[in-house]
């Protein structure tokens, strides 16, 4: 697999309005494996801790509970799904855990990708 | 077995209510309960999530009441639920809180008789029938469901007074003791089998859920830090018997009561005192909650509903029930 570090930030520009997003699904495979659950169940809590409530989208919500329903969070699916909704509620938290867990080459990758 | 409940309470948004939700039916919980107040999400929204996010859990109303809205609107989204979740809906009901009444202009009138005379309706219009119904506070001229409800629900009658809890045992499939310590619980699964009794049921065909105020955390200090905002508001609404009967100064619960109305947050729960803590929730490590939950089973009571605030973190405090406590019970 192709190392995070050497890859650029896996950005998609919507053909309607140009504006740039960040492909979570392409971004979770660059996070190892070994590191998913960790990172899924942190994700978790700083949603539910979240005191951010009205950033949620219902759709995004919706896609979270029926990962959780069918026990799938830590899928790339799931995880990208966790990881959208944490850095629209908590992106501080959310861009730390990834230098808490050794990643803070990707945080950084997603930190450069985020709308100002 | 005691069966385990969990009680939300929808100032939440909606996917925090439903993440949780099946946490708890994984867990091992077997009930889920809904608080009912205007000013709060609504209940039955909040219920037809739950429905579709799970598959075993029974859920309900935690409690509605008679006034805010006509017993038929209410028999209406209940039997509605149980088209899409057959089998899993009850009703819960009481009398209501009167500060919330009184806040929208209602008046709890006659609340022993309102909730009778609801559950009747409930129940009539629900099995089907055409309901002509002369009650004292309820009047219906011909109410009957376009579509055909499906089957028997379940209704459990919330009680606090020893009034309502001797009505909630003669009328109620199953009760909802608003009680945490083993002496007001006694005291009211006593009063329910006094209603049990003169319905001519026997006590076990009755569900009677100890509804508790619950926190839970491995650090004491953390259970108790959750827990006393929730105990600050029960102990400034409780009635001066029983706060004596927990040997809580009535001057102290008064001065409590200012403070939560001058929102001087920190002197109100400043006040709260480990007494208050006792009486009014279960909380402490898993270790002293099993210890508490064991007193209040040996009532009688057939379920233990963990209410607000559950815990500090409430995803952990559920996985502590779920993984310490509800299996302690389910090995007893």
């Amino acid at each position: 697999m192709t190392s995070f570090k050497a890859a650029r930030c896996p950005n998609i520009v919507s053909p309607k309005s140009g504006e740039i997003t960040v492909d979570y699904r392409k971004l979770v495979e660059f996070i190892p494996v070994a590191k998913r659950e960790m990172l899924s169940d942190k994700l978790v809590d700083f949603i539910l801790t979240s005191k951010n409530d009205e950033k949620m989208p219902g759709q995004l919500a919706n896609t979270i509970l029926h990962y959780w329903q069918q026990d799938v969070l830590e899928s790339e699916s799931g995880l990208a799904t966790l990881l959208e909704a944490a850095l629209l509620l908590e992106p501080e938290r959310t861009l730390g855990v990834f230098a808490e867990l050794e990643m803070a080459n990707i945080a950084e990758q997603i930190k450069a990708s985020l709308p100002s | 077995m005691v069966k385990f409940g969990i009680e939300f309470v929808p100032r939440e948004p909606f996917w925090k209510i439903i993440y949780y939700t099946i946490q708890a039916e994984r867990g091992g919980f077997s009930n889920l309960w809904v608080t009912d107040h205007f000013n709060n999400r609504n209940v039955y929204v909040t219920l037809s999530t739950a429905a579709i996010y799970t598959n075993k859990i029974t859920f309900g109303s935690g409690v509605t009441n008679p006034y805010m809205v006509n017993p038929v609107f209410t028999a209406q989204a209940i039997a509605t639920l149980n088209e899409l979740a057959p089998g899993r809906v009850v009703l819960g009901i009481g009398a209501g809180d009167k500060t919330t009444l009184e806040s929208v202009g209602m008046e709890m009138q006659r609340p022993l008789v309102a909730v009778q005379e609801a559950v009747e309706i409930f129940r009539k219009i629900t099995s089907g029938e055409n309901v002509v119904y002369k009650g004292e506070v309820f009047k219906t001229a011909g109410a009957k469901f376009l579509f055909k409800p499906k089957g028997k629900i379940p209704v459990y009658v919330g009680a606090q007074g020893p009034k309502m809890l001797e009505l909630a045992g003669k009328i109620g499939d199953g009760v909802l003791i608003n009680a945490c310590h083993p002496k007001d619980v006694e005291y009211a699964v006593n009063c329910v089998k006094e209603g049990v009794s003169a319905a001519g049921k026997k006590f076990n065909e009755v569900d009677v859920a100890a509804y508790t105020s619950f926190s839970v955390h491995e650090d004491i200090k953390k259970a108790n830090k959750a827990a006393v905002p929730v105990v600050s508001f029960i102990v400034a609404g409780s009635p001066p018997q029983l706060l004596e009967r927990h040997g809580i100064e009535v001057k102290k619960a008064e001065e409590i009561k200012e403070a939560l109305k001058a929102n001087d947050w920190g002197r109100a729960f400043g006040g709260v005192t480990p007494e208050m803590i006792s009486a009014f929730s279960v909380c402490g490590t898993p270790d002293m909650c099993i210890e508490r939950i064991a007193e209040l089973l040996k009532s009688g009571i057939s379920q233990f509903v963990v209410g607000s605030p559950i815990g500090a973190n409430v995803r952990e405090a559920i996985n502590l029930i779920s993984e310490k406590i509800i299996p302690h019970f389910q090995k007893a």
